[in-house]
């Protein structure tokens, strides 16, 4: 009996390690072939997507109605979407993390969301698959925005997103305030900003949260770089590879500069609460195109209705320039060398019809133009999409960009109490040398 | 990337199936009649399950980081990885050199080792004296003190946010408008935002400390305490003759894992500040360049040069406090 037992734990303990060392073996099925994993109960090719939402979130649920219908409609042609979804837990470096992971192991899905200023690096890598063959060009030239790096395309978005800054009516009306006249057609200028700011100040509520203490993550970067471009400035050259000269430009400077003013007259802190705009306690608020539905929804008891609060466009000084990119949808270069069940999905999924139903579930603006959105002319979203149609621009596009994030948050960071010249010349250095690092 | 992994698997039991055979095969030479091979076997195969996690989650790693720190490894790029010597040793020496985030980051590591491990150190030997002594409500007190430390530091981290949120409205600033002092932005201030995180580290690890602290504290004799106060010892003089030789091993032992705990800060700053000069330390500057800017090879020679120095002052403390007989 006691051998009996000691042969029973000699085999499973065999077992445990067979399995063991089994499991690191990657993520290789038996049942792939080129285009895919093969269902082996139908035989359809299985094509993995994966999303950076939450699939309970109203993003989420959009799309898996999205992918539902995909396998209703091709069922008869043998391709079956599987969707997976990973939250960005900790900002978007959660759900990056886990592609990172994925990329490393050898398990990327054939199809990933990414965030668009990743364009470059993702492409450069080889990550994701050039799709400019795969892509009709009556469909490229529906876009807002491509996902393009050295001429090729790599990704195409379902949405957009550009930002403004909503403001509450009823504190400008009380201290008489008129706004009417900024459009996206005719801006306002910097000038006329720190008016309102002054006004908004003098009748002691605080004027703007510029939402520079959100620079933790993209956030900062993605509201304030047009800033920088609407006073002229750059960040990098055009090929991307060098912040030298651009990022610390005079003009770029310029940019930073009118931030740091709004701070130093007292417009705009690092220490505005979260909710201190939705409390009815700052006049203004920069947010991008996710705002209207809290707007809509959430605050009843400050803004009852559309009466009580409005969006204006981002002010120009010698140019307007205004926030553009979202998420967008990319096939991966996985092992699946034959691309034409993951390009099915993919053209699926950027349609007009996917495009509508999604951006009708999220409050975004529809990524393609044909997308019939109706915005009433004055409207917070057509503000918005006006601002993509004439004056958005996109953050640079660089293989650097992780570090210049970090970059240009520490600047925005440290623009209250540091010289501005100085911090571009720190920053400019460090992006060089990563860019530098990253040619070689 | 996995072969690799399966060549060193194979090899590491080789090497460990090569010890059991050795060992039992000498144990048996020694031990003549009374040894029973099949016993032996049997203690091997109950110890490889241990093994196998071990080297799967900590030896592996350890030596795929040190291969990385000689490579070029770009996450992005798992399958063009090329050996290039010294040069990310080089690289990081040069950035000390000319003042970039990793000096900075290595400051402030040092400013975080230096406040923390005395001040949580302190604070858990007055908490396990505090609550040694029996008084009516100890447990309480002890279940509180113990409370932060199973907290995740996330949650703690995101408690302390509102504590120290710089609008008006932040519990300490209004704490001290009470007083007049005007609202302060704690955590963006280079001079306060490192002991900051200081103080809500020592709060938040302490606890663990007190209870190992309480452990020494039970064994030391009571007779001790009685043979001191026969002598006429007050509190003070009892404490240092009695008390502080009695926790000595306890406080080496303390002392060593809080200040490998503090080498290795990374939480705090990471979601309190986020990526700033002021408070960036050497993990967190680690882990920026190995997962935000995907430079693995470098990240993991920033891993290797920190064992090494941690390794180091470790060594060195305990030779320091080493018990002379």
């Amino acid at each position: 009996m006691k051998k009996f037992f000691n042969r029973l734990l000699i085999l499973a303990l065999t077992g445990a390690m067979a399995l063991t060392v089994a499991s690191c073996g990657g993520g290789k099925t038996n049942d792939d072939n080129s285009a895919g994993e093969v269902d082996p109960t139908t035989g359809s090719t299985i094509v993995k997507v994966m999303f950076h939402v939450d699939v309970k979130s109203t993003e989420g649920q959009a799309y898996k109605k999205r992918i539902e219908a995909f396998n209703a409609a091709y069922k008869d042609r043998n391709i079956k979407a599987s969707a997976t979804y990973k939250a960005r837990s900790a900002g978007a470096a959660g759900y990056e993390t886990e592609l990172l992971n994925n990329q490393v192991s050898g398990t990327l899905a054939d199809i990933i969301t990414f965030d668009a200023p990743n364009t470059a690096s993702y492409a450069k890598s080889e990550l994701l698959y050039d799709i400019s063959s795969l892509v009709p060009d009556d469909v490229k030239n529906d876009f807002f925005s491509l996902n393009t790096y050295n001429g090729d395309l790599y990704g195409l978005p379902i949405q957009e997103s550009s930002a403004g800054f909503y403001y509450n009516k009823k504190i400008f009306r009380e201290l008489g305030i008129d706004v009417s006249g900024y459009t996206v057609d005719s801006p306002w200028t910097f000038d006329q900003f720190k008016d309102v700011c002054a006004k908004l100040k003098a009748g002691n509520v605080t004027p703007v949260d510029m939402r520079i203490d959100a620079t933790k993550d993209e956030m900062a970067t993605y509201l304030l770089y047009p800033f920088i471009y609407a006073a002229g400035g750059e960040f990098t050259s055009p090929d991307g590879y060098t912040a030298t000269g651009y990022f610390n430009s005079d003009k770029t400077a310029d940019g930073f500069k009118f931030i740091k003013s709004l701070i130093d007259a007292g417009y705009t802190s690092y220490s505005i609460g979260a909710t201190d705009f939705f409390d009815g306690r700052v006049g203004m608020y920069l947010s991008s195109g996710w705002t209207i539905p809290d707007l809509d929804n959430k605050y009843k008891a400050v803004f009852a209705s559309r009466d009580d609060w409005g969006l204006l466009p981002y002010p120009k000084s010698v140019t307007a320039a205004s926030a553009t990119g979202s998420w967008s949808l990319g096939i991966t270069n996985n092992h699946h060398t034959d691309k034409s069940a993951a390009k099915e999905l993919l053209l699926w999924l950027i349609s007009t019809e996917s495009s509508e139903a999604i951006t009708t579930a999220t409050g975004m603006i529809p990524a393609r133009k044909s997308v019939n959105t109706n915005y009433a002319e004055g409207s917070p979203e057509y503000t918005l999409l006006k601002q993509l149609e004439t004056t958005g621009r996109e953050r640079p596009v660089t293989v650097a960009y992780p570090t210049f994030t970090t970059c240009f948050n520490q600047v925005i960071a440290a623009l209250g109490t540091g010289d501005v010249n100085s911090l571009l010349n720190t920053q400019a250095d460090t992006l060089q040398s990563e860019m530098n690092r990253l040619k070689r | 990337m996995t072969g690799s992994a399966l060549i060193i698997a194979a090899v590491f039991i080789a090497i460990f199936v090569a010890f059991a055979v050795y060992d039992v095969l000498i144990a048996k030479k020694r031990s003549h009649k009374k040894y029973k091979t099949g016993t032996a076997v049997t203690a091997y195969l109950m110890l490889l399950p241990a093994v196998v996690l071990a080297f799967l989650f900590i030896l592996l790693p350890i030596l795929y980081s040190l291969g990385y720190a000689f490579t070029d490894y770009y996450l992005l790029q798992p399958n063009s990885i090329s050996f290039i010597g010294f040069d990310n040793f080089k690289q990081v020496f040069e950035e000390l050199a000319k003042g970039g985030t990793i000096y900075h980051a290595l400051i402030n590591t040092a400013i975080f080792v230096v406040g923390v491990v005395p001040l949580q150190i302190g604070l858990a030997l007055g908490l396990a004296l505090f609550v040694n002594k029996p008084f009516k409500g100890s447990k309480i007190f002890k279940v509180c003190f113990f409370a932060p430390v199973v907290i995740s530091l996330s949650v703690t981290s995101f408690l302390w946010l509102q504590i120290l949120s710089p609008s008006e409205t932040g519990l300490l600033n209004s704490l001290l408008g009470v007083f007049g002092v005007a609202p302060h932005d704690w955590l963006r201030d280079p001079v306060t935002a490192m002991p900051c995180i200081i103080v809500l580290s020592a709060w938040q690890g302490c606890g663990y400390q007190m209870l190992i602290f309480l452990s020494g504290l039970s064994n030391i004799q009571k007779s001790l305490y009685e043979a001191a106060a026969l002598d006429g010892a007050g509190a003070w003089h009892k404490f240092t003759a009695v008390t502080w030789p009695g926790l000595r091993s306890t406080f080496v032992y303390i002392l060593i894992t809080v200040f490998i705990g503090a080498c290795r800060i990374l939480t705090q700053p990471m979601l309190m500040t986020g990526y700033q000069n002021h408070t960036v330390t050497l993990s967190y500057y680690m882990y920026q360049q190995g997962y935000t800017y995907r430079w693995v090879g470098y990240s993991s020679a920033v891993a290797l040069l920190m064992t090494i120095v941690i390794g180091t002052i470790t060594l060195i403390q305990r030779r320091a406090f080493r018990e002379k007989n």
